[in-house]
């Protein structure tokens, strides 16, 4: 050991050490603030969907610009809260995923800006569905580009079908009824519709999509309530699950326990001859390795109720833009050169949407991509891509997305439930998410 | 010559704390100061929160309200219900909890063949992880596929699968038998451990007395069993509570509002709603009411048993 350790005593070491940590933490907190402010990072934030895609095309545009990428990502069910604590804590975020459902929340909250003075962005819109547009649209401004798109499909199993006699798929609600009446007697299946009513996120997207092709809205044109009423409203379509239920015994009084996931498992295992299932499902209902009836599934139009149309609801994920890259000149020209990347054109194509559809089987939100030969025969290997355009282009934006649309969702998805188990009636469960829309608009609106 | 104020507090501080108490000061020091960083200022802090609606969505607008957070939960009709719903899962928990550790503590207080094995085997639900139970008795009940409905079908109890969680009248009651499952374990060990200590001598006592195996129960092991009793009745109360991860797991305060308790309402207020001033509001009315519980219990229950 050196003279000059064997002579530290115990005061100079602890000052040593202290003014090193110091030193330390300076340096560390300039190099934190230098890289931050140096605008030549983007810091772009994801939930871990597509990992290995997202890095390759991630790497393809950092050489192609030579613009520096820090990608990080968070499982889906614990990124609003990651992400919202970042953004409260100041975290560095130039671009981001975003959820339909959080755009006015984080809007509102000033955490993401709009993008609407970049150009290069801008000019994608003409080519994109009008529903993925409008969910991207808050108070009149943009906010982002699509990163993958889908809508809730009206999916039958064709041999179910054939076996009661059955030559075509139901066309209304109430066809609906009298196929799976037909089925259930036949003998094939005891609970014809797997219709998937458990409180999660998913419920929205399928209570949606039964009022929308019921005729039904949530909320009228200046976003007031109106789901509680009889005609225009949501109670409609609840009644139908209600006598679904209890009156024709053609769905599952378990519904209200089954979520997503698990009823697509059931629908897979031949349990059921029609399904409410996001489109993308498609692809593993006819998947030999994840499905029993694969090859069977096909997709009809979403059925009309009385008044009603082929309406269905479509949810988008977008890539939008942080409040403090928007701040920032050349920043914010980084991240939109990104977002661009991502969302719009990437060396002339749609090549990030048409590899998540490729790789994954997630929706595009773009027209031209149908056109894609690559794409029409992935789409035709196990489904009608004309059906899907059609759907597609039928497909609504959900009307209730608001600051307040999550502390609404609950009590809402709550009241289909009570509906359901009888113990409320379809009118007094719509009037109660009806009641707390007007109490939570008048509070927050 | 006068000494100086400062000095003056220095010789006061060394007359009253002696050398040994300064050096026990300085060593548990580190450990105060992480516990009052982690466990004290979180509770101070989310005290001082609860005055304030602090919606974290909304941050530019944190206005003071003074009991404004309190009086709003205290009037919200499904505050009450989620109250109401919680005491029935505490009372049926906590009742079967002490039944069946009772039982088994008897049982194992037994001299047989395979005491130890079984005893083994009982502490088994106690080592299973929380989220691991959950999901167990999640496969257990599920309608379609479930265990439980598998198992009654076979053996002709019976003839077509039964909806179990989603059906609201069996909810509270269901999800209460998953947490006795778990529970049970852990109160029998404390009740045996009590059981064990009472002293021989006064069974043999009671014999020479003529009391029959019944007599000397009430007589004797159930008095002696007070002190392992309450600990047991105060520890599953506030367990029962405050418990989230089941309903979590199995429910999601679903189906309705069947299974939404006090602890859910807590849950989905501060971390889905992130309002973090109701939401701190409502953990303190929880903690409040657990408290009082606590000392109802041991004040009256207490001096009975």
């Amino acid at each position: 050991m050196s003279n000059q350790f064997k002579n530290l005593n115990r005061r100079d070491f602890l000052k040593k050490t202290a003014a090193a940590g110091a030193l330390g933490a300076l340096g560390a907190n300039g190099l934190i603030t230098q890289a931050m402010a140096a605008g030549d990072t983007v810091h772009f934030m994801a939930w871990s969907a597509a990992v290995d895609l997202v890095k390759s095309h991630v790497a393809e545009f950092q050489k192609v610009t030579g613009i520096n990428v820090n990608y990080s990502n968070a499982p889906w069910a614990q990124y609003r809260d990651n992400l919202i604590t970042k953004f409260v804590g100041n975290a560095p975020i130039d671009m981001m995923w975003v959820s339909d459902a959080w755009l006015p929340e984080w809007a509102e909250a000033g955490w993401i800006k709009p993008v609407d003075k970049f150009d290069n962005l801008m000019k994608y819109n003409a080519e994109a569905e009008k529903f993925c547009n409008d969910s991207m649209t808050y108070k009149g401004s943009q906010y982002g580009l699509t990163y993958y798109t889908d809508f809730m499909a009206f999916l039958y199993d064709d041999e179910a079908l054939k076996k009661a006699g059955i030559s075509n798929p139901p066309k209304s609600w109430d066809e609906v009824t009298e196929q799976c009446l037909k089925i259930k007697n036949a003998g094939i299946a005891e609970y014809p519709l797997m219709l998937a009513l458990a409180q999660e996120s998913w419920l929205i997207e399928f209570l949606a999509a039964m009022t929308y092709s019921h005729g039904g809205n949530f909320t009228d044109d200046k976003g007031n309530s109106i789901m509680q009423d009889p005609k225009e409203g949501a109670v409609r379509a609840l009644q139908w699950v209600v006598d679904a239920v209890h009156k024709h015994k053609i769905v599952s009084p378990a519904s209200v326990e089954i979520g997503e996931l698990t009823g697509l498992k059931a629908f897979a295992s031949g349990n059921h001859a029609f399904a409410l299932e996001p489109k993308y499902r498609m692809r593993t209902l006819n998947d030999p390795k994840q499905s029993k009836i694969a090859g069977r599934v096909k997709q009809a139009l979403m059925p009309m109720g009385m008044d009603g149309s082929h309406a269905t609801v479509g949810w988008m994920r977008f890539h939008g833009m942080s409040a403090s890259a928007a701040a920032d000149k050349t920043r914010a020209e980084n991240t939109a050169r990104l977002i661009e990347w991502f969302g719009g054109k990437a060396n002339g194509e749609y090549k990030f949407q048409k590899y998540l559809f490729t790789d994954i089987g997630a929706g595009f939100g773009v027209k031209p991509l149908f056109n894609d030969a690559d794409v029409q025969n992935a789409y035709n290997s196990y489904a009608d891509v004309n059906i899907i355009k059609e759907q597609q282009a039928l497909a609504r934006k959900k009307d209730v997305v608001t600051p307040w649309f999550g502390e609404w969702n609950e009590v809402h998805g709550s009241s289909w439930q009570a509906a359901i188990l009888q113990k409320a009636t379809p009118a007094e469960a719509m009037a109660k998410a009806g009641k707390k829309w007007d109490e939570l608009k008048k509070e927050m609106g | 010559m006068r000494s100086s104020p400062k000095r003056d507090i220095k010789f006061r501080l060394a007359r009253r704390f002696d050398y040994e108490s300064r050096s026990a000061a300085l060593f548990i020091l580190p450990v105060m100061s992480v516990l009052a960083i982690v466990a004290v200022f979180p509770i101070l802090y989310s005290f001082y929160t609860s005055f304030f609606n602090l919606k974290l969505t909304r941050p530019h607008r944190v206005p003071f309200v003074w009991f404004d957070n309190y009086i709003k939960v205290l009037s919200d009709e499904l505050f009450w219900a989620s109250v109401s719903r919680t005491v029935s899962f505490t009372v049926m928990s906590v009742a079967a909890i002490l039944v069946l550790s009772l039982s088994i503590a008897i049982l194992l207080n037994e001299s047989f063949r395979g005491r130890r094995l079984l005893s083994a085997i009982i502490l088994i639900p106690w080592a299973i992880p929380t989220v691991a139970n959950g999901l167990l008795w999640k496969w257990i009940y599920d309608s379609g596929f479930g265990a439980l409905n598998g198992l009654l079908f076979q053996l002709g109890i019976i003839d077509s699968y039964i909806t179990w969680l989603g059906d609201s009248d069996k909810t509270i009651p269901l999800i209460s038998n998953s947490f006795v499952w778990k529970e049970v374990p852990l109160a029998a060990i404390l009740i045996l451990v009590t059981m064990k200590s009472i002293p021989e001598d006064l069974y043999r006592a009671a014999k020479v007395d003529g009391a029959n195996v019944f007599k000397r129960f009430i007589h004797i092991t159930i008095p002696s069993l007070k002190p392992g009793f309450m600990l047991v009745m105060i520890y599953e109360t506030m367990m029962a509570i405050r418990h989230f991860d089941l309903f979590f797991l199995l429910t999601e305060g679903g189906p309705a509002e069947a299974s939404h308790v006090v602890s859910w309402q807590i849950y989905v207020e501060t971390f889905r709603n992130l309002s973090f001033g109701t939401g701190s509001a409502m953990s303190y009315i929880l903690a409040l009411v657990t408290f009082a519980l606590a000392y109802f219990i041991i004040r009256t229950l207490g001096s009975k048993l």
